[in-house]
């Protein structure tokens, strides 16, 4: 029984030379043992291919890195350095900087990630992925995770900047802070991806995205001031999952009120996220 | 042995040796149908062929006559509704973790990402494929190691070609489909990927070939079989189905001067099958054995034309006369 040639031997062959390993092997001997990456390493492999994708992609990289950190400069400079009622009795500047941590979630999960998933499908980049022995959701895990990755690099840039301009306030309840980040982050990539997998095209998704993420981020605290809304505005506001991923970062760092509500609220958009997910894969 | 068969091949009925036989053939399918949606009349129609090991096989169609359906089936991307397809004497789908490393593959409609580039692409390909090719070797036996670090986006089309044949082969796979590989690529990258394409059968793999370029079929492929209307309509070597399907040897030649008779009779040379006169402009039928019998005769009578041609039936005649017929 012929064994399939390792790795290191075949380096720095012709192909002449591996040709006649291929002959001695013979091309109707029995199957070698598959030498296949794992399935951890290949979500490895493409996790970092898709970072370098992803950093390659100018639109994502600015709604991510810096459209946050500038409207963020220009709106906590609007409202004055004083406590505000319209703010709920808290700074403005400090309103803006722990709300504006969740926006560079929303561009990421909504602009960023179902663009790059639609346009796999479109141009059939899955089906090749899937050829090769990949899994549809290992692409769209190693997506989700530098997705992720950017959120959380994304969340430090609005601190950076914010840091030595207006100031960063200190942490009313950590542990709160980080729940709410964490589950906000994973329900809006959730979304994302059902976005991603429902739409056939990347211009549509694009659209889509857009579409999503300007008047969620307008109404859900990245805007004016919940106060000055109508009560409309404020109705569509409380049910949109970015408003409680935003206020659920924001209400336990300046300590002005309890985590609990907002975390049922994005738990309840999670679930419908991955049914969504789950129904598109279904269908596939 | 006749190569060459008319109709489509016998079922070999459902396979009872284990996988991977010695000496099985690399492909065989056996009375494939497939609809799509229920009302449709079926892209597959009781299609079965075979693919022996090492040889390139091409599957030959119009646009549209379900070619990529069935090598997607076989290959377990799309699910049939009847028949029974062996890879390599596995299943594409139960046994598709075995296949995936034995099986390579290059399909028509997928790409890449545009920013991904070509060096990344090998990398993350052979990474995928567990490093049983070192990616840089390849990248070099390709002719890809100047173009490492071009984005996918940015590529021509025979380089795109180039690299989809790279990446089909990273796993080493004793089995390679490729899907219309030279669509739309000039006379130039065409000849280029021909000779690519052979150099992965000498490299100890068999080919399927998907393709409507009777040209590509006739220079490259050990055996074609042409699909149509959901079935193959006939099978054998290149050579064996002109001789029997593609229509007689045309011998053409403009005479001296028009009405002499110096013709006269030459339908009696054996194996002319007709003769047609247009002022000075001739041309004689014949089959391809008498070619010489009727050239001697000609001779013989003294004329030696100058723009004496013969032109031989090739493959893309046999697919006419064979799709023609059927669609009547």
């Amino acid at each position: 029984m012929s064994e399939r040639p390792s790795a290191a031997s075949l380096r720095a062959q012709p192909l002449g030379q591996r040709a006649a390993q291929w002959s001695e092997r013979g091309p109707s001997g029995p199957a070698p043992k598959a030498p296949r990456a794992g399935s951890a390493s290949a979500l490895a492999a493409l996790t970092r291919t898709e970072a370098r994708l992803l950093s390659r992609d100018w639109a994502a990289m600015v709604f991510a890195f810096v459209f946050p950190p500038l409207t963020l400069l220009v709106l906590a400079g609007s409202f004055g350095t004083e406590p505000d009622e319209g703010f709920g009795n808290e700074l403005p500047d400090d309103f803006y900087i722990t709300g504006y941590i969740g926006i560079p979630l929303a561009a990421l999960a909504f602009i960023g990630l179902p663009v790059l998933l639609a346009s796999y499908r479109e141009r059939d980049v899955l089906r090749r992925f899937t050829a090769f022995g990949v899994a549809t959701r290992t692409v769209v895990t190693a997506q989700a995770l530098v997705t992720a990755l950017l959120v959380v690099l994304a969340a430090g840039t609005v601190l950076a900047v914010a840091a030595p301009t207006y100031g960063v306030p200190s942490v009313d309840d950590p542990l709160a802070v980080g729940a709410a980040f964490g589950l906000g982050s994973l329900t809006m990539i959730v979304l994302g991806v059902a976005l991603g997998l429902s739409l056939k095209t990347a211009r549509g998704a694009q659209a889509i995205g857009l579409m999503a993420f300007f008047p969620m981020f307008l109404l859900s605290g990245g805007g004016p001031p919940p106060e000055v809304m109508t009560d409309a505005m404020r109705r569509i506001a409380d049910v949109l999952p970015l408003t409680h991923a935003v206020a659920g970062i924001r209400d336990p760092w300046l300590g002005s009120g309890p985590v609990g509500g907002h975390l049922a609220v994005l738990g309840i958009w999670l679930v419908v996220g991955l049914a969504i997910v789950g129904w598109q894969v279904r269908r596939r | 042995m006749p190569a060459t068969t008319l109709q489509p091949q016998p079922a070999p009925g459902p396979p009872a040796s284990p996988p991977s036989h010695p000496g099985r053939p690399a492909v065989e399918v056996a009375g494939l149908v497939k609809s799509y949606g229920r009302t449709a009349a079926p892209v597959l129609d009781g299609l079965s062929f075979t693919v022996p090991q090492g040889e390139i096989f091409g599957l030959l169609g119009a646009n549209g006559a379900g070619k990529t359906t069935a090598v997607e089936i076989v290959q377990g991307l799309r699910p049939h509704d009847r028949g029974d397809v062996r890879v390599l004497g596995l299943d594409p789908v139960a046994d598709r973790s075995r296949l995936r490393h034995l099986v390579g593959s290059q399909l028509q409609s997928s790409a890449l990402p545009d920013r991904l580039k070509v060096g990344e692409a090998l990398r993350l390909f052979a990474r995928l494929a567990g490093d049983v090719v070192d990616w840089k070797q390849l990248s070099d036996e390709w002719s890809l190691g100047h173009l490492e670090r071009r984005a996918f986006g940015a590529l021509s089309g025979g380089e795109r070609q180039r690299l989809f044949l790279a990446l089909a082969l990273v796993n080493q796979p004793r089995l390679v489909f490729l899907d219309e590989l030279t669509q739309g690529l000039d006379v130039g990258a065409r000849r280029e990927t021909w000779a690519l394409i052979e150099r992965v059968r000498e490299a100890g793999s068999t080919v399927v070939l998907v393709t409507h370029f009777m040209d590509e079929a006739e220079r490259l492929c050990d055996r074609v079989a042409v699909l149509h209307q959901g079935r193959i309509t006939a099978a054998g070597r290149p050579t064996d189905l002109i001789a029997s399907l593609g229509g007689p040897v045309h011998l053409r030649f403009s005479l001296p001067e028009a009405g002499t008779g110096v013709l006269d009779d030459i339908d009696q040379v054996p194996g002319v099958a007709g003769v047609t006169v247009d002022g000075r402009r001739v041309d004689i039928a014949a089959g391809a054995a008498s070619t010489v019998a009727v050239t001697a005769e000609l001779a013989r009578r003294g004329l030696a034309p100058d723009d004496f041609t013969v032109v031989r039936p090739s493959l893309e005649d046999v697919f006419v006369a064979l799709t023609q017929e059927d669609s009547s």
